[in-house]
């Protein structure tokens, strides 16, 4: 049993993000020794060839917006972002790596552009039972 | 044409819309509108397969049962929104095997209110975050192509005003209503740039094919309408944001599931683009109708905006598209989908489809598009 007390995160997905405290997150991924296509999450096997001969990387902090949407309605299932809802940025940030993940976008949503440069922020989501959870969301670069 | 064709000898369908009745009632209609149509009895049948998504399990027998039960064999399908293609191919399968010459398809659905269960095609992690809502993917996708190339809002609105035109002389269509293309862009968003007025909702149907072989349907009489292609494919690796998708690679661009199962399509077909008289296809959102021209062939690459707006896609345009309606105007019992997308086409190639026929119609193709980058494609001759 964890001591929510004292805020210990579980990774939002278990071998997607890791960090230690409050205000840290990293994002993993996996590279194919094969055909080396890189992909998110710690995987076993390459999603693109089937090899196994596979690596686990970490993955860049910062990309390039390259495309987005705004969700102006509560998303089915247990969504824990704020309460009361707020309608947010979800996009898919291109990596140097030669990924790109989906994620939600912190910031104004009228503030955001394809091509903009985006980084990797700490997310913390709480759940119903009061487990915390390390989560991320990509913001654009502050200049 | 030969004996050894696969035809659709009967079509069946329940409207699509909201009703007070069991997915056992509006199966049984469908199905028995169909053997009628084909002037068959259901024990002249002698396999069936129910195309479905949310029905539990052995919903096939459990609605086939209505009409007697000869203890044939009774398969549930399930493809996500291709579940339909992917049970009219197995039909055709079995025949063209010789093991069987006559073969029930139904595709039955009955569906909640709203977005779709998000604990069905999505990760738990997905929907903490608020990645599960189908309408965004969608959009992601139309804000990259009105990047790429210029596809204006105006574009995306008026596959929405040209299907709920036509939706008017659909008495299956859940909506039977003309909107202005003013209505529709001022309708609200719901993950821009795609407004509600743009996309499909859950509801309740049933459609329903009987098919055989040429040989035996030209000992019946009736309008046989032949089975040109009928493919499925799933999406190749980072092919769809349809998977859905939690990330996509930036190095390797292979073709989407919808061009890789018309190319399929139109090879088994021995057609072209050019041979298809009219289409339906999957509108989930008004975008999404504008890819689909392109990766069919309609147009090139980025020209499904400036095709859509020059009325190509209307009713006596060169390439008329959903005729029906499309799923934004009769909605989208996914199991009974693509099953109505191929009786609207034989209505068509048999010349009955009133106010909505395109003239002269001699081929047609179907297409559905959905989670698991599920794509089929069916394509039908006079």
């Amino acid at each position: 049993m964890s001591d929510l007390s004292s805020g210990e995160l579980l990774p939002v997905k278990e071998g997607l993000v890791s960090g230690a405290g409050q205000d840290d997150v990293r994002l993993l991924g996996s590279q194919c020794d094969s055909c080396g296509e890189v992909s998110i999450g710690t995987n076993s096997v390459c999603l693109n060839c089937g090899s196994e001969e596979i690596q686990s990387i970490e993955l860049s902090t910062e990309g390039e917006l390259w495309t987005y949407t705004i969700v102006q309605h509560k998303p089915p299932g247990e969504y824990l972002g704020p309460e009361p809802f707020q309608p947010f940025g979800l996009g898919l940030i291109e990596l140097p790596d030669g990924v790109r993940i989906m994620a939600p976008l912190e910031g104004d949503i009228v503030s955001f552009e394809i091509g903009a440069k985006m980084e990797l922020k700490p997310w913390v989501l709480k759940g119903a039972n009061g487990q915390a959870y390390r989560a991320f969301r990509f913001a654009s670069v502050s200049l | 044409m030969s004996d050894s064709d696969i035809v659709i000898l009967g079509t069946g369908i329940h409207p699509f819309g909201r009703f007070d009745k069991s997915p056992e009632e509006i199966g049984a209609f469908a199905a028995k509108q169909a053997l009628e149509d084909a002037g068959m009895k259901w024990s002249d049948i002698q396999t069936a397969y129910l195309s479905r998504m949310y029905l539990p399990a052995t919903s096939g027998a459990r609605i086939l049962r209505n009409l007697g039960n000869p203890g044939i064999p009774i398969v549930d399908i399930e493809a996500a929104c291709a579940s339909g293609g992917a049970a009219l191919r197995q039909a055709v399968i079995a025949i063209r095997s010789g093991e069987v010459d006559t073969a029930l398809v139904l595709g039955v659905e009955k569906m909640p209110r709203g977005f779709m269960d998000p604990n069905m095609i999505y990760s738990p992690w997905q929907v903490k975050m608020g990645m599960s809502m189908n309408p965004a993917y969608w959009s992601m996708r139309a804000m990259r192509h009105m990047y790429e190339f210029g596809t204006t809002d105006e574009q995306i609105a008026r596959v929405a005003y040209k299907n709920h035109k036509n939706s008017v002389h659909n008495p299956n269509a859940m909506y039977r209503k003309e909107f202005s293309m003013e209505d529709i862009l001022n309708s609200r968003l719901v993950c821009d740039p795609i407004r509600l007025l743009e996309i499909c909702a859950a509801n309740d149907g049933a459609a329903a094919l009987v098919v055989t072989t040429r040989k035996k349907a030209s000992k019946l009489g009736g309008r046989p309408i032949t089975i040109a292609a009928c493919q499925h494919t799933i999406a190749q690796y980072s092919a769809d944001f349809r998977c859905p998708a939690d990330s996509m690679s930036a190095t390797i661009n292979n073709p989407g599931p919808t061009a890789v199962t018309a190319a399929k399509a139109y090879e088994q077909a021995g057609m072209s683009v050019a041979d298809i008289s009219c289409f339906e296809v999957q509108d989930t959102d008004a975008f999404c109708e504008i890819e689909i021209y392109e990766e069919l062939g309609l147009c090139p690459l980025g020209e499904g905006g400036p095709l859509v707006e020059s009325g190509q896609a209307d009713i006596g345009g060169k390439y008329p598209v959903n005729m029906s309606g499309g799923l934004i105007s009769k909605g989208e019992p996914v199991g009974a989908s693509h099953v109505a997308q191929v009786v609207e086409l034989v209505s068509q190639l048999r010349g009955n489809s009133g106010n909505r026929q395109v003239e002269g119609a001699k081929a047609a193709m179907g297409h559905v598009l959905g989670a698991g980058g599920n794509c089929a494609v069916t394509i039908l001759k006079a």
